[in-house]
């Protein structure tokens, strides 16, 4: 049952220095269209630096990047335009604050994709629905609790219709009770067929809904496989050891 | 002791009204000017070229380091001399010199703006990286972060304590008088001195400072209020 995919994302030897501080080791991956990859590992093994180094946020020291058919790091695309195509989500949320929600979503395809006010408003609100906040439109970030935010800063992401997703521990900073409505609405977007690429401690999502789960750890990608294979049957004692601590 | 206040108010009132008008003129566009130098110099403080970082550090430190009453001199006095030195040219001599106001007006400018330029500066550095990152990630430039993101962020959090700078310009502007700038000070020195009713000129020269900067300090409270944004 192999159905070829086209590729979103290959990334080929990467490494990242800090100074000295060899953070990621010849990593490797390859992301296909639709794909949910979910990367999981201890506190300190690279994962966000990876994640960043895929939007080049941070800059890799070595290795390739190729999206889609293009060298992103050949110098021939514009960075920035680049990451239009490439949404990111994060711990932190980073709403900005003196906007209200709308406009926080629509400061980008106005900007960038020039936009007019009414059209991207209309998308906006659509896909504030869709996060399941339709009635917060008109409300500055301050008065959303945490997930609210997490989710407009979803939809924020969304309204530049990237084709991948970038995820950083999107659930981390939030109340127990709130990761729920975030995970949700991330798993809709899986559903729907986005591509994402979603560090997480959440094993319970990486189960049910990654196509392919990496573990990460120490700057290498130690293992990956299926969700089943991986949380079933590890078959690196790391991998072993590591679930242990956290399942 | 015998005060004169009616024959004071009359006799002082009309010329410091006009001294009004002088201080408004001057206080507004200093201060208007002294937000886009500081803004102007915050941006090249944060620049990634040392030299012109380097440059401004100087600068700021070079206006901080002296007071205003000094630089008010040296603009208006020595500046002039200077130029003249620096343009002679076979045998022509140029005679530039600068109206006391326009003079009185530079220095506030350069003076405020290298105290705004610190505080815009470290409004900026205040701004979350992860603001900026957030930006960067939906795909706008470096430039377009900061005129988007960062920016009108500092700008706001930064009015609080432009307001205090801007009553704090006004009541500075009684500095002008030693430039001979005819604003309230001179006005009400000219007028004691002739009249000896120097009681009742001071006290009547106080109470319009007053006027003059307790509204303006109660505006910038509503202001602040209005762009206060929680984080
Ligand atoms: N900007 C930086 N400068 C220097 N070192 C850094 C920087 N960012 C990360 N590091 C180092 O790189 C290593 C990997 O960090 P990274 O944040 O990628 O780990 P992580 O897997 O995301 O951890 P966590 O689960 O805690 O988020 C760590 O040792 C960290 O100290
Ligand atoms: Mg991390």
């Amino acid at each position: 049952m192999s159905e070829t995919k086209q590729s979103m994302l290959t990334i080929t030897k990467l490494s990242k220095y800090y100074g000295k501080n060899h953070v990621l080791k010849k990593v490797n991956l390859n992301v296909k269209k639709g794909e949910v990859v979910c990367i999981i590992g201890p506190s300190g093994s690279g994962k966000s630096t990876f994640l960043r180094c895929i939007n080049l946020l941070e800059r890799p020291s070595s290795g390739s990047i190729f999206y889609q058919d293009n060298d992103v790091l050949d110098g021939k695309w514009k960075t920035n335009e680049y990451r239009q195509h490439v949404g990111m989500v994060f711990q932190g949320y980073y709403l900005f604050p003196f906007k209200k929600v709308i406009d926080n979503i629509t400061m980008a395809p106005r900007t960038l994709k020039n936009k007019n006010k009414a059209e991207a408003e209309v998308e906006a609100l659509e896909l504030l629905k869709k996060v399941g906040l339709a009635d917060k439109d008109d409300v500055y970030p301050a008065s959303l609790s945490g997930g609210q935010k997490q989710r407009v800063a979803i939809a924020r992401a969304l309204a530049m219709h990237p084709e991948l997703l970038l995820f950083d521990e999107p659930t981390s900073a939030l109340d127990p009770e709130l990761v729920g409505e975030v995970l949700r609405v991330m798993k809709g977007l899986a559903e729907e067929g986005m591509t994402m690429v979603v560090v997480t401690h959440e094993m319970g999502f990486a189960r049910e809904v990654a196509n392919r789960v990496i573990f990460m750890e120490g700057g290498y990608i130690v293992e990956e496989g299926a969700p089943e294979e991986i949380f079933g049957n590890p078959k690196n004692e790391r991998t072993r050891e590591f679930l242990a601590r956290v399942l | 002791m015998d005060l004169k206040w009616s024959e004071a108010i009359d006799g002082l009132g009309p010329s410091l009204l006009q001294g009004v008008v002088v201080v408004l003129q001057a206080t507004i566009i200093s201060f208007i000017l002294a937000a886009l130098v500081g803004l102007l110099i915050a941006m090249c403080r944060l620049s990634k070229w040392k030299v012109i970082r380097g440059v401004f550090v100087v600068f700021v430190e070079i206006i901080r380091g002296t007071p205003l009453l000094v630089q008010l001199f040296y603009i208006y006095y020595v500046v002039p001399l200077l130029l003249n030195h620096l343009l002679a040219s076979g045998g022509t001599q140029p005679n530039i010199q600068f109206t006391a106001l326009s003079a009185g007006i530079a220095g506030m400018t350069i003076n405020y703006g290298a105290y705004i330029s610190e505080v815009f500066r470290s409004a900026i550095l205040s701004i979350d990286t992860g603001q900026k990152e957030s930006g960067l990630a939906l795909g706008f430039t470096q430039l377009q972060v900061l005129r988007k993101i960062v920016i009108p962020q500092a700008l706001r959090n930064s009015i609080p304590v432009l307001g205090n700078y801007l009553v704090m310009m006004i009541k500075d502007t009684s500095l002008l008088a030693v430039i001979s700038v005819s604003e309230l000070l001179l006005r009400t020195q000219t007028y004691a001195s002739q009249t000896f009713q120097t009681i009742e000129s001071y006290t009547i020269l106080a109470v319009v400072y007053l006027i003059l900067s307790l509204p303006l300090a109660h505006i910038m409270k509503m202001i602040e209020k209005k762009f206060h944004v929680e984080n």
